[in-house]
């Protein structure tokens, strides 16, 4: 994956294998290949939840600022920050490019 | 080699059931025999709620075996053969039934990965289940022997095995294995009522504490868990319950699950069902009574 991952048009997809537990207002994750467990705060399952594949990291970063207007400011910086934190954990790749 | 030779035959327990591991224990000596069947008669092979899986099923004879007879090579000591291999020799015979304690724990542990085991204490109130997760030293068995001890089920005070129905709709059962109930000197003052008859050899470092029939100590259901209590004994800290998030209970029990991984994401998501089922608590103390009067206050508002 390259250093300037993600842009906007790419499409960040979950990795199969990874379980899903919603606790709270935040998510474990559970990685059965990487052997790994975290805990991802509201923010993060947030993005998580929408890397089905189907959009891309500008739609989701638009999708985030309407859901949370009082971080919209921050919000690209964070959706990007967050997919590159669970691109290194191997919990999500980049899928294929949007039509 | 004999596996047994035929006087270790003669003083032989019941078929015993360690969650899936089921064995028996023959004695040479009929003293040991008497002592060994008392300490482990809460494991008899009735009815404890537990399919065993270990191709030895229900009705069948116990595939394993343990025989103690006399140490060739020290007088009053005992060898122990497992399935015919010697795998201690020249132990007091206290010891000796001590160690068998701890290796059919290891081995309940290795036969019964078809369930979801915790490191944990376990107790049954009235049919809802109270799981007691941490590590050695934190006071768990303590505590599951004090709670033991005002009359609430003993499930286990080391192996907690939650079953997975598969159907994922609710959390699964605790399943009782109740192993005579470890302790340690630390809390031979506090538990001194329960100090048990020993033999030579036995107590020096732990007492092995039997329950079940006759013993004043009752065994638990299998049942549906209702709460988690991570209990921390600390000599300096006022007894408090202090309430855990959801999120919080999860990471508990993940982190004293004993064998998640093989589990995966099924595993996973029987932890989740688990915390979001469960109450859960933690429980710092440094009064052993007091902790227990907490616990038992908090479970009149549930049972």
């Amino acid at each position: 994956m390259e250093a300037s991952w993600p842009e906007a048009g790419s499409v960040p997809v979950r990795r199969e294998g990874a379980s899903a537990v919603e606790l709270d207002d935040n998510i474990a994750l559970y990685d059965d290949v990487g052997q790994l467990m975290i805990l991802l705060n509201s923010s993060a399952g947030a993005v998580w939840n929408l890397c089905d594949g189907s959009r891309t990291v500008g739609e989701m970063v638009n999708e985030l600022a309407e859901a949370y207007p009082v971080q919209a400011e921050v919000m690209g910086d964070d959706v990007r920050q967050t997919l590159r934190k669970l691109a290194e954990l191997g919990l999500v790749t980049a899928g294929p490019p949007a039509q | 080699m004999p596996v047994l030779d035929a006087h270790a035959r003669a003083h032989c327990t019941p078929d015993l059931k360690a969650l899936s591991y089921r064995f028996a224990v023959c004695c040479e000596d009929a003293a040991l025999g008497a002592h060994v069947t008392a300490l482990l008669s809460s494991l008899l092979d009735a009815d404890l709620g537990i399919d065993a899986a270990d191709g030895g099923g229900v009705g069948q004879p116990a595939p394993h075996r343990y025989s103690l007879t006399a140490s060739p090579e020290r007088s009053g000591a005992v060898d122990i053969r497992r399935d015919g291999e010697v795998v201690e020799s020249g132990l007091a015979p206290g010891v000796a039934a001590g160690w068998i304690v701890w290796d059919v724990n290891r081995l309940a542990a290795e036969f019964s990965g078809e369930h979801l085991l915790f490191h944990s204490g376990g107790l049954e109130a009235s049919g809802v289940g109270i799981l007691v997760p941490a590590a050695s030293g934190s006071g768990k068995s303590t505590l599951t022997a004090g709670l033991v001890r005002t009359g609430l089920g003993y499930l286990s005070d080391e192996l907690v095995a939650l079953e997975l129905d598969g159907s994922g709709s609710g959390p699964g059962r605790l399943l009782p294995y109740p192993k005579p109930i470890t302790v340690k000197p630390g809390s031979f003052g506090v538990l001194a009522d329960m100090a048990p008859n020993m033999l030579e050899g036995e107590g020096d470092g732990e007492w092995q504490v039997p329950v079940g029939d006759g013993t004043g100590r009752r065994v638990g259901e299998p049942c549906e868990p209702g709460f988690v209590i991570v209990p921390r004994y600390d000599p300096s800290a006022e007894t408090a319950l202090v309430p855990l998030t959801e999120t919080e209970v999860f990471f508990a029990l993940a982190l004293h699950a004993v064998n998640l991984l093989p589990h995966g994401a099924t595993g996973s998501q029987a932890l989740g069902r688990l915390a979001a089922h469960c109450a859960g608590y933690s429980l710092a103390f440094s009064d052993l009574d007091a902790a227990c009067c907490l616990v038992l206050g908090l479970l009149g508002t549930r049972v």
